[in-house]
């Protein structure tokens, strides 16, 4: 680093006063810093570039810039979080759709049901899961498994969750 | 009749409340409990929450469980399962931080939060915030919330109860005493049973007529906090929201029941220093250090008798603490009395660091115990919670916290996923009951 007299010609400053003006400026910018015995040191934003990774052998690690397009498997199953509950499936009604007793499910709770989503409905105080089918504006659940009935609602359908995911985990 | 203040919202507070929340947790879970009676709190002997079939016949909080199925036979008494109202707990904050990040997380179940400001980027006036707000949490929490919308805290708190459950109250600075003139004095939050009786001298019953006391009379009379609820309920904004998620813990707490109640010192006292393990796992864990300790022992009266003890420095280790307890759990300790509780309260928390070093040793002490709980947490985190513990907590160990154990787990610690253990669950609320 210069000197105050020195910087003081490279700027082109008359007096050495104005070289330490700015230099107490750069200072409280973060551009410089001064030791314990006043001499300068490059300060924390002299160097301010993106750290991505520490490098090995002379060639540089791209890992970290490439995996900050990544996501997690939660983020993945997950579109909003605060919704999102679990349950263990038990019955073979949605057998035919690839659900197995056992399996467990990423279901949104409060989400509004489209037509051929499988939602998670209240029915008779019991959870009952099916797909829900709309046709004009009569709508009713339907079983992917030929040994259940559809369910023609004769109140207001009680659609808890629509189901976002289906994990079944091997262990 | 005249208005208490001219303006409407110059500040938009909200005020959110849970109905019910831990028996309402329990409803919107499993279908076969909503419309019911339900009670929270089984482990305990006595009801914690209890949903509104619950409160329509009579069942109060506290009240004893025998005493439950005595005036509601059919009651569906459940134990507490507070991992999950935690973390339904977390996504209730989450949601009101969608709309602003001034939220004050005041308990488990309820909370306030400014919505100053926000008309414009919204688009929306206060009200239909807070409609929205509330539309939001009942249709992802699946069971209903009250709020109430008003210029300061003190009147949103009033608003939130006007109407519960599932109520959406507004009430702007102009409107404020036609609020005010319904509700009796006691209900203000903040007035207690003796400020009560002290108002009622002057004859003041209604919260309005507190309102429309004098500033002078107010100041003569009562300690600041009460002048602040008066110039609330008059319509200023004094109570500041304290805001942010809860990670300063100023005070840890740990308190255990347990059933059958004993008179036996040395089980007693055993039950006493788990709690102080606990609460030393939870100091450690938020790296901090405690200078005073509060313990203290419930008897089958329900009556505490309490003593605080200040530590010779900062310490975050139940040696320590047990040690210095001890005298104080001699002094409490009745052999007539029958204990059915046992709580620690760990105050004055700082920073922990032992690095000043002193000519007793004590650093060094503190560097041995130090490096011993390193090991103890990481044994812990590996294996579980009471892997290792202190003998002199060993009789608490030794049996079941309560007497029945049975039916007092909660239904989402015995329903585990594949690669779910008893110790370590996903962190995500459970449906419950069967899928067809």
């Amino acid at each position: 680093m210069p000197s105050y007299s020195e910087l003081t010609a490279v700027v082109g400053f008359r007096s050495t006063n104005a070289a330490y003006k700015l230099v107490t400026q750069l200072v409280d910018h973060g551009w410089l810093e001064k030791d314990t015995a006043g001499k300068l040191l490059p300060g924390p934003r002299f160097h301010a570039v993106p750290v991505l990774g520490t490098v090995t052998a002379g060639f540089p690690s791209p890992a970290e810039e490439e995996l900050a397009d990544t996501m997690s498997l939660d983020e993945y199953l997950i579109t909003n979080k605060e919704a999102t509950y679990i349950l263990k499936v038990n019955g073979e009604s949605m057998i035919g759709a690839g659900i197995l007793p056992g399996d467990m499910l990423l279901v949104e709770r409060g989400a509004e049901a489209r037509d051929g989503d499988i939602v998670i409905a209240q029915v008779d105080r019991e959870w009952t899961m099916k797909f829900f089918r709309k046709r004009g504006r009569r709508v009713f659940l339907e079983a992917a498994n030929q040994d259940f009935k559809p369910i023609y609602p004769t109140e207001e359908l009680q659609i808890a969750a629509v189901v976002r995911a289906v994990i079944r985990k091997y262990t | 009749m005249e208005p208490l203040t001219l303006s409407t919202f110059p500040r938009a507070i909200v005020h959110i409340d849970g109905d019910a929340f831990f028996a309402s947790c329990e409803q919107s879970r499993r279908p076969k409990l909503q419309g019911r009676p339900v009670v929270t709190g089984k482990e305990r002997g006595i009801a914690a929450s209890m949903s509104y079939e619950a409160k329509a016949r009579g069942v109060t909080r506290g009240m004893r469980i025998a005493d439950i199925r005595k005036v509601c036979p059919d009651a569906v008494i459940l134990p507490s399962d507070y991992e999950t109202y935690s973390l339904l707990s977390k996504r209730f904050f989450a949601i009101v931080r969608r709309y602003t990040p001034d939220v004050e997380e005041y308990s488990i179940d309820e909370c306030f939060a400014d919505l100053t400001g926000l008309r414009r980027p919204l688009k929306m006036n206060y009200f239909e915030i807070a409609a929205r707000i509330k539309k939001e949490l009942d249709a992802e929490l699946g069971f209903t919330f009250s709020v109430g919308l008003a210029p300061n805290k003190v009147v949103a708190k009033i608003a939130s109860k006007w109407a519960k459950p599932s109520g959406l109250t507004a009430i702007p600075g102009k409107e404020l005493h036609r609020y005010l003139a319904q509700l009796p004095v006691e209900k203000v939050w903040g007035i207690g049973p003796n400020t009560t009786a002290l108002l009622q001298k002057h004859d003041i019953r209604t919260a309005l007529e507190f309102a429309r006391a004098s500033e002078d009379w107010v100041k003569k009379y009562f300690s600041k906090p009460f002048f602040q609820i008066w110039q609330e309920l008059n319509g200023a904004y004094v109570f500041e929201l304290a805001i942010g998620e809860h990670e300063t813990y100023y005070t840890i707490q740990k308190v255990k029941t347990f059933t059958p109640a004993s008179s036996e010192r040395a089980f007693v006292f055993a039950q006493l220093a788990k709690n102080i393990e606990h609460a030393c796992i939870k100091i450690r864990k938020h790296k901090l250090a405690a200078q005073r300790v509060v313990i203290f022992l419930r008897t089958q009266q329900f009556r505490d008798f309490g003593l605080e003890v200040e530590l010779t420095g900062p310490t975050q280790f139940p040696n320590d603490i047990l040690r210095a307890v001890t005298p104080a759990f001699e002094e409490l300790f009745s052999p007539q009395a029958a204990y059915r509780a046992t709580g620690v309260i760990l105050l004055k928390l700082t920073e922990a660091y032992y690095g000043q070093l002193d000519l007793f040793g004590e650093a060094i002490r503190m560097q041995r115990l130090s490096n011993l709980y390193e090991s103890v947490d990481t044994l812990r985190e590996k294996y579980g919670k009471h892997t290792v513990f202190l003998g002199a907590s060993f009789l608490a160990h030794r049996s079941a916290q309560h007497d029945s154990e049975r039916g007092h787990v909660p239904e989402r610690k015995l329903e585990l996923l594949p690669g779910e253990t008893t110790r370590k669950r996903l962190g995500i609320p459970m449906f419950m009951g069967e899928v067809h």
